[in-house]
């Protein structure tokens, strides 16, 4: 037997197995505290000792007989608490004077064995009500329709109150949204303190005497933190207890649904991923399986191919989130192939004649609204290759756009986005140098550079760029042109390196560009 | 020896209503009937001892008072009813008491006293307003009530004979519909000295006592005061907060009637035809046979059930019961159960 340390009246009225409950004579303020609840047949009944009670009378109840002035009497001589009748029709004005004279509420219901047996296991039998709780859960999310809405759904129904997924900001991402703004607040707060156990449960007081039950949903995906959520009005101990049981069963089944579909998703996006690297990376003709299973998916071969690289970082779950930049660019017209490509997504569109240059250049606007309108969830850095034809063509086109995205990533001013067509040539062949092998030689190059008072890699870079004039460096840099010749003369001492050497001036001037990007305009 | 004159008779009125408890029909309808029939005269109200074996017969008005209003009385009905007993048995009336000294009853039998010539026995079978004809003292003692006579006011007479007072009760319930709703009645002789066990004796001399006990009060006495005065006890002074009429399971026109107290207290009287029981802040604390009574609160004169109205400023306040129904251990027939109230006799006095 659990501890009774009573339930508040209010408490009882807004739980949904006292829906049907009506309130006939008012609850004072505070709501009264019941500990125990008894039954009696009918008005007639002598009841001696009710301390805390409920009283619920289950048979008869004629509202008008004088027999319910008697028992209200009798009832608050013998300390009950409220008195429960088995109608719902309003009281007699004498009988409501009665009950506001001896301060006793009187509730009604046309079901109320059913209400009586609900609040006794609501105040007395705790165990009894989260086992039961607990098990219809289980079985109603057994039973529940595929997927994470039909277990919230059914779970709800269950536990007749409004449950949601939440995820760490206390937004909902499945089902209603369960809190207003402050509360998201103090959910966020919440998650934040218990930041080394994210992934426990919690329980969240409410303003108003309403309560947060949270339950973390197992993923596979450590970063990912969602939590199975119940609302409940009022703070009633053994409703909560219980609800936090059932609640564990149900997101113990929201967290498989999720693995289910997951798996679901990752099989396809392994197989388009695959498929993609065959194309792009066998030389000479493409074989005819190949071709075959690009029909499977739905990709034209033929035809002229305009590539896009969206690279998102790698923090971000690529496959959980295509779903979002699919309808990001289903918002702008575009139905591309888009695949899932280590930090970010490879996307192109497959035109049967070739693309005139006022096409490229909607299409490629109509990439970038995308890229804006997915930027609140996933920010992304975009290159836009050339149209090129066939199946060579697709591969071409990808290779550029993903040259562009990798260059699009230090290029705030242009919103992280670039077009090859726009590209000059030069930048192309600095594109190149900013690969993975060249920029930890060009950082080990400039390193004596770090640390050294003057910023002498920003001299150094200008110097270069100004064709080796002092003066051109001194102008653009804003400093007399004797510090600049110091300064060069220092670096060229700190990297022992001649810069009348062209090699050595040339390796120099590409590293500088490399290494060396102008301080952001602002941080993404 | 106690006598009623014409300028008693205000007084004779407050205190018939009083005994009708909140019933027994409005005595103040036939007052002027009694009021020419005295003239300048006077009614003796006789002991039993006085008038010896004179042979008495018990007579009133039954069926639905309330319909003297629209079906005037001819003044003889109650005169044509015993004169039809004596045809019936051969034996002449020599004296006159009524069946229910309380209401409008309270006035009929002078009235037939006074056209027949014979003095008044001041007794009557229940000593307060009674619905039922079995809720008699000759009913409770099984004293015979046939043969009775009828007489409806068109002149047409009913004579029973060969039965209790069930079996009377029921035959007037159906006669009493089919000819109008009310009639005079008569029943079987007894010797006046009987009366001193078989009856309640006394009760128009009560009734004249509560009236002059009523005419001695202030305007707007307290209800203390009120209740002192009628040698009762108050149980509320207020306003009428609710009024419910219902049926009841005995098939009569049941109310209740919720009184708000000025100190807050709630006051529930449970009525048929008679106020019946009384609860303060849902506790029972009296009923029938106990007379439970309305008043106005700036008159002090009684209202009865049908006529209280919420909002009415009134007083509530209970008078003893007539003694016969407890020293003759018949309180049954009369106590709240009689009613279909599942709730035993609260009297005043009484040790619980």
């Amino acid at each position: 037997m659990t501890t009774v340390h009573g339930v508040a009246l209010a408490a009882l009225l807004d739980h949904p197995d006292w829906a049907e409950v009506a309130v006939l004579a008012p609850l004072p303020e505070p709501s009264p505290v019941v500990r125990a609840v008894s039954v009696v047949a009918d008005l007639r009944s002598r009841p001696e000792q009710l301390p805390g009670h409920l009283l619920a009378v289950v048979v008869s109840g004629d509202r008008s007989d004088w027999r319910l002035d008697a028992l209200l009497h009798r009832a608050a001589a013998a300390g009950a608490r409220a008195v429960l009748l088995p109608t719902t029709e309003p009281l007699l004005r004498g009988s409501a004077a009665l009950a506001a004279r001896v301060r006793m509420p009187v509730l009604g219901s046309d079901a109320p064995l059913d209400a009586a047996l609900a609040a006794r296991a609501l105040v007395a039998e705790g165990e009894r009500y989260t086992a039961e709780l607990v098990l219809r859960t289980t079985e109603a999310c057994v039973r529940a329709r595929a997927g994470v809405d039909g277990v919230l759904s059914a779970a709800g129904a269950v536990l007749g109150r409004p449950v949601a997924l939440l995820d760490g900001s206390g937004s909902a991402v499945v089902g209603a949204d369960l809190l207003d703004a402050p509360e998201r607040a103090a959910v966020r707060e919440a998650v934040g303190a218990s930041a080394a156990s994210a992934r426990a449960a919690f329980r969240l007081e409410l303003t108003g005497g309403a309560e947060l039950l949270a339950h973390p949903v197992p993923t596979e995906q450590s970063d990912t933190r969602i939590w199975l959520a119940v609302r409940l009005p009022h703070r009633l101990p053994v409703e909560s207890a219980a609800v936090a049981a059932a609640l564990s069963v149900a997101a113990a089944v929201t967290g498989q649904q999720l693995s289910v579909r997951r798996l679901a998703v990752e099989r396809d996006a392994r197989s388009r991923a695959s498929l993609l690297g065959e194309l792009l990376h066998t030389p000479g003709e493409i074989s005819t399986s190949t071709r075959r299973r690009a029909l499977d998916a739905g990709w034209r071969l033929d035809g002229w191919h305009i590539g896009v690289q969206l690279d998102a970082g790698p923090d971000v779950d690529a496959v959980a989130l295509r779903p979002d930049l699919v309808a990001a660019l289903a918002e702008q017209g575009l139905d591309p192939v888009v695949v899932e490509q280590g930090d970010g997504w490879s996307v192109w569109t497959t035109v049967l004649r070739e693309p005139e240059a006022a096409e490229i250049e909607a299409h490629a606007a109509a990439v970038r609204r995308a890229q804006r309108r997915l930027a609140p969830a996933v920010p992304t850095s975009v290159g836009v290759g050339r149209a090129h034809a066939g199946p060579l063509g697709l591969a071409r086109t990808l290779g550029e756009a993903g040259e562009a995205a990798r260059l699009a990533a230090s290029r705030v001013p242009s919103g992280r986005f670039l077009h090859v067509d726009r590209l000059g040539l030069g930048q192309m062949l600095l594109a190149w140098t900013r690969t993975d092998t060249f920029q930890p030689a060009a950082r080990s190059l400039l390193a004596p550079l770090q640390g050294q008072p003057g910023d002498l890699l920003q001299i150094l870079t200008t110097y270069l760029d100004a064709e080796s004039s002092v003066t051109e460096t001194a102008a653009v840099l804003g400093i007399h042109r004797n510090t600049v010749a110091t300064r060069v003369r220092r670096i060229q001492e700190l990297l022992d390196i001649d810069l009348a050497d062209p090699d050595e001036r040339l390796a120099l001037h590409l590293a500088c560009r490399t290494t060396w990007t102008p301080q952001p305009a602002e941080e993404w | 020896m106690t006598t009623v004159r014409a300028r008693d008779i205000d007084a004779l009125v407050v205190g018939v209503s009083l005994l009708g408890s909140g019933g027994g029909g409005d005595a103040s309808s036939f007052t002027h009937v009694l009021r020419q029939r005295l003239g300048d005269g006077e009614i003796v109200l006789h002991p039993p001892a006085a008038l010896g074996d004179a042979r008495t017969v018990p007579v009133g008005m039954v069926g639905a008072t309330s319909v003297f209003a629209e079906k005037l009385p001819s003044g003889g009905e109650l005169r044509s009813a015993v004169m039809a007993v004596a045809r019936w048995t051969g034996e002449a009336p020599e004296a006159v008491m009524a069946v229910e000294a309380a209401g409008l009853n309270g006035v009929t039998a002078l009235v037939a006293a006074l056209d027949l010539g014979l003095p008044y026995l001041d007794a009557d079978l229940t000593g307060r307003a009674l619905p039922r004809l079995d809720q008699s003292t000759w009913a409770a003692l099984g004293r015979p009530v046939a043969p009775a006579a009828l007489c409806e006011p068109a002149g047409q007479t009913v004579v029973v004979a060969d039965t209790d007072a069930t079996g009377l009760e029921r035959t007037l319930r159906a006669v009493l519909g089919e000819v109008g709703g009310w009639a005079g009645l008569a029943l079987s002789a007894a010797p006046a000295h009987a009366a001193a066990t078989d009856a309640c004796t006394g009760t128009l001399g009560r009734a004249l006592e509560l009236g002059r006990a009523h005419g001695a009060l202030r305007m707007m006495a307290e209800s203390a005061e009120v209740a002192e005065a009628f040698g009762g006890r108050a149980l509320a002074d207020g306003r009428i907060y609710d009024i419910t009429r219902h049926g009841t399971a005995a098939g009569y026109a049941g109310a209740s009637v919720t009184v708000l107290d000025r100190c807050g207290a709630v006051v529930r009287l449970e009525a048929e035809n008679e106020f019946l029981l009384a609860l303060v802040d849902g506790e029972p604390v009296a009923s029938c046979p106990d007379l439970l009574c309305v008043l106005d609160r700036r008159t002090a004169r009684p209202l009865a059930v049908d006529a209280v109205r919420r909002g009415d400023e009134v007083l509530v306040v209970v008078l003893p019961a007539p003694p016969w129904w407890a020293e003759h251990g018949h309180l049954d027939l009369v106590g709240p159960s009689a009613f279909g109230l599942d709730c035993p006799p609260l009297l005043l006095g009484a040790t619980s």
